[in-house]
């Protein structure tokens, strides 16, 4: 089982005593919520105007200021060149969620694909697309994106598609059961018998009723993506040097860590907190969807 | 400006260096901040030396030759020869030798007292076994094979001296033969399987290796025997340490943390932030011993466009700010070079005004060279093309500074329009590139004990790929005249005019502007500061456990 579908698990699973809590207090956003709501709008000014929150170049270098604790002058200190940290953290964001959300379309598009294939065509391509998948799952999916990157080579892009990949069998899984406890729903038996096409059916009454719980799945999908994309760029797989990206920020960091420890804590911070806004974000619409 | 010294004035610094060298070298082995003296050397006890180096996939430094390998080979291997501070070559195994009049044979006279740590006796026709061992090609020797290219056959004149025949007269055999890569072994060690030589390798050193277990440890036991220690070692008979533990751990901040608990008392691979923290403990000693042969130095691809055009190199060099780079990143810990060889070699010619950071020289030769346009993203075009340098790192060699140096130099560049794509790799993909010629600059260690590595370098036939693919001179430096020089001066023994040889030599590689010399390829130990005695051989800059003691 993956990652993923253990958050899913817990997000169903949270259905449960959320229940009392949704009768009991009328709440609308809870601390954690707001909380994430705010760093979701910062993280999405960093991604779309970083020039905005950061007006430095994140490449510029400046020798002479090398390894400067956090300050006045720069706020998250500076790095081994020079470069403003906290300038490299905010430009960062925009390679980060870009990752992520891309990986998520990726892993999300063949899930649908795979899932789909599996859930409809009968069982011969149900068995076969089964058994690809348990062949999938047999690998940690961090081992796949390697794999992957062994043959494709390291960079953003392939990187980005790598971890995609690596997320598609368990988005197809789910998709798949999905669509199955959907097809033998009434209102698809009734449209079999009011004479529509398989492929109506499916266009029109199943797919609409399976994507919606994927939206809940993309986003705590992302989180997940930026963690594996920094975990790739961090083994100096993804993003190369000097890219103000927060993997391989970390990881030029760990060199320095005895010495400056605001080289890797700045960055590692923001992986930590993308991945949990996403996570509370996620959480929190799933659970309002479920009680809409 | 050539930079030039009359031979007398040339041979009075290399000494006055030397007597520094020795001095920096004593003052680096005393307690800092207390003057008292640490007292008679105490024998017995284990000392544990942590390598940042990769684990050698076999212990005999015959096969293959790197400098891992050199590092826990010269604990329990010994050479016919080695090197002093100054750069003379002083006697080891060897106690004296005569070259021929016409420099084609050198007869070597041998120490009768001495025998490998399994009894059998050291002799001349010991170290046939060994010169036969390193020429025979499934040895699969690089280093110690390229050392002996002249020697074309050994003799047994007696027991005690031994006759190298040479197809042409090599003024740097000494300097080879003084290599841990050329080290004596035990010829009935020889005989054995090569997987139970690499794992038991046997010699004369002051240790012998007791046992390895792959991916912990090798272990090292005193050799109580010992009677062969160099010329300019500090004491005589055995060693000090009972044991010694060698281990591995390649992370930078663990092998350092791992020195600060005491866990280990030796790390090497020290890295510069960690050496000025270790500055400013009273419970660590630093030891920094430059690496011999050739400076690290990046190579500029003349063979191909854009850099087979003298003007467009000059302007990379003069557009690459390499000062304020090493002053940031190395913190006072590695001095700029400006040579094409180490400081540790008294032959080396510094040039500093040829690598001047004067990004409006390097506008106005880019223009002259044609590339007088520029992009929209201020990168220099010629007939549509980008000025574009590819530059393959590779992560196994360069340490995290030296990557940090080309960031800073790929931001400085960009100024004067180059675009520097560089791309960082592993061992085997780096040297795919370069094989393939995919790059334009390059930075690549070499060590070599003496200026012949000029000739492995920048000499044309380096140029031709060996079998391997690999070639030495990546600046690909097609120059006869240059080539002239280094095959005369490697057949030069006199000693003045070897020197002037490899100065010219020098001096035209430097003002072809084929190199971008950064700095000494670092080499920098710390050691707890109970540890006593601890010195690199002056040949291949290796530590030598042999005068170590524990003050504890």
């Amino acid at each position: 089982m993956s990652d993923l579908e253990v958050q899913v698990g817990l997000a169903a699973q949270a259905g449960q005593p959320d229940r009392a809590a949704q009768s009991g207090r009328r709440r609308r956003f809870g601390v954690a919520e707001t909380a994430a709501a705010v760093l979701a709008l910062f993280l999405l000014a960093s991604a779309v105007v970083p020039q905005l929150l950061a007006p430095g170049d994140p490449l510029g270098i400046d020798p002479l200021s090398a390894f400067q604790p956090p300050s006045g002058a720069h706020g998250f200190g500076t790095d081994e060149s020079g470069r403003d940290i906290y300038t490299r953290v905010v430009h960062g964001t925009q390679y980060s969620l870009l990752i992520g959300a891309a990986a998520t379309a990726i892993g999300l598009g063949l899930g649908i694909v795979l899932g789909t294939l599996a859930g409809m065509l009968g069982r011969v391509v149900d068995f076969t697309v089964n058994r690809v998948l348990e062949v999938l799952f047999a690998f940690p999916g961090l081992l796949l994106a390697l794999l992957f990157i062994l043959i494709f080579g390291p960079g953003v892009a392939t990187a980005t598609i790598a971890v995609g990949l690596s997320t598609a069998p368990g988005y197809a899984r789910i998709i798949r059961a999905q669509l199955i406890s959907v097809r033998s729903a009434a209102f698809v038996e009734a449209a079999t018998v009011l004479g529509r096409t398989r492929w109506q059916i499916l266009l029109r009454h199943i797919l609409p009723n399976t994507l919606a719980p994927l939206f809940v799945l993309a986003t705590l999908g992302i989180g997940q993506a930026i963690v594996w994309a920094a975990t790739l760029s961090y083994l100096g797989l993804g993003a190369e040097p000097p890219t103000a990206e927060w993997g391989a920020m970390l990881s030029a960091g760990r060199t320095y860590i005895t010495s400056a420890w605001w080289m890797s804590f700045f960055p590692g911070l923001f992986i930590v907190l993308t991945a949990v806004t996403a996570t509370v974000l996620g959480r929190s619409i799933d659970r309002r969807m479920r009680h809409a | 400006m050539p930079f030039r010294h009359p031979w007398r004035t040339r041979r009075l610094l290399a000494a006055t260096t030397g007597i520094i060298a020795l001095g920096l070298l004593v003052a680096g082995c005393t307690p800092a901040g207390s003057n008292e003296p640490v007292g008679e050397p105490k024998t017995g006890g284990t000392l544990t030396y942590a390598s940042g180096d990769a684990e050698p996939t076999c212990l005999d430094p015959h096969v293959g030759g790197n400098f891992p390998q050199a590092l826990v080979s010269a604990q329990y291997l010994e050479s016919l020869v080695s090197r002093d501070t100054a750069g003379t070559i002083i006697p080891w195994l060897a106690e004296s030798w005569i070259p021929s009049e016409d420099g084609l044979t050198w007869d070597f006279t041998l120490r009768s007292d001495v025998t490998f740590t399994d009894g059998t006796v050291f002799d001349a026709a010991a170290v046939q076994a060994n010169i036969a061992h390193l020429q025979d090609p499934t040895t699969l020797s690089s280093t110690g094979y390229l050392g002996l290219g002249k020697v074309t056959g050994t003799e047994a004149v007696s027991p005690t001296v031994v006759r190298f025949t040479l197809s042409e007269p090599d003024s740097a055999l000494l300097e080879s033969l003084s290599q841990t890569w050329l080290a004596m072994e035990s010829p009935t060690a020889l005989e054995r399987s090569q997987d139970e030589n690499c794992a038991s390798p046997v010699g004369t050193g002051p240790f012998l290796v007791d046992s390895w277990v792959k991916q912990n440890a090798i272990t090292l036991v005193r050799n109580d025997d010992y009677v062969s220690p160099p010329a300019d070692a500090a004491h005589a008979g055995p060693a000090y340490l009972d044991k010694v533990i060698w281990r591995f751990i390649p992370d930078s901040a663990s092998r350092y943390a791992a020195l600060q608990s005491g866990e280990v008392d030796v790390i090497d691979n020290a890295q510069p932030d960690t050496i000025v923290q270790a500055k400013q403990s009273d419970s660590i000693e630093q030891l920094d011993s430059p690496r011999p042969g050739a400076s690290n130095r990046i190579e500029l691809n003349s063979g191909q466009a854009p850099f087979n055009d003298v003007r467009v190199r000059e302007a990379f060099i003069r557009s690459a700010n390499v000062d304020d780079a090493v002053s940031s990143l190395f913190q006072g810990t590695a001095t700029r070079s400006y040579s094409a060889l180490s400081s540790a070699e008294s032959t080396a010619v510094s040039n500093p005004a040829l690598f001047d950071y004067d990004p409006a020289a390097a506008v106005t030769l880019l223009q002259a060279a044609g590339w007088g346009q520029t992009d929209a993203d201020g990168y220099r075009i010629k007939d549509g093309v980008r000025l574009s340098v590819e530059f393959p790192v590779s992560t196994n060699q360069s340490i995290p500074a030296e990557q940090s140096v080309f960031e800073q130099i790929q931001a400085t560049a960009k100024e004067t329009g180059f675009e520097v794509k560089l791309a960082p790799m592993d061992l085997s993909s780096w040297y795919a590139a370069l094989a393939s010629n995919d790059y334009d600059a390059v930075s690549a260690p070499y060590t070599k004990v003496g200026p012949d590595v000029l000739r492995i370098l920048y000499h044309s036939a380096s140029i031709v790929p060996a079998p391997s693919g690999y070639f030495a001179n990546l600046a690909q430096v097609n120059d006869p005249a240059i080539d002239e020089l280094l095959t005369t001066a490697a057949r030069t023994t006199d000693v003045a005019e070897r020197a002037s040889l490899y100065a010219d030599a020098q001096n035209r590689i430097l003002e072809g502007f084929y190199i971008l010399p950064l700095y000494d390829q670092q080499n920098h130990y710390l050691l707890r500061s109970d540890v006593i005695g601890l010195r690199t051989l002056p040949t291949v800059a290796v530590p030598t456990l042999y005068d170590t003691w524990l003050n504890r």
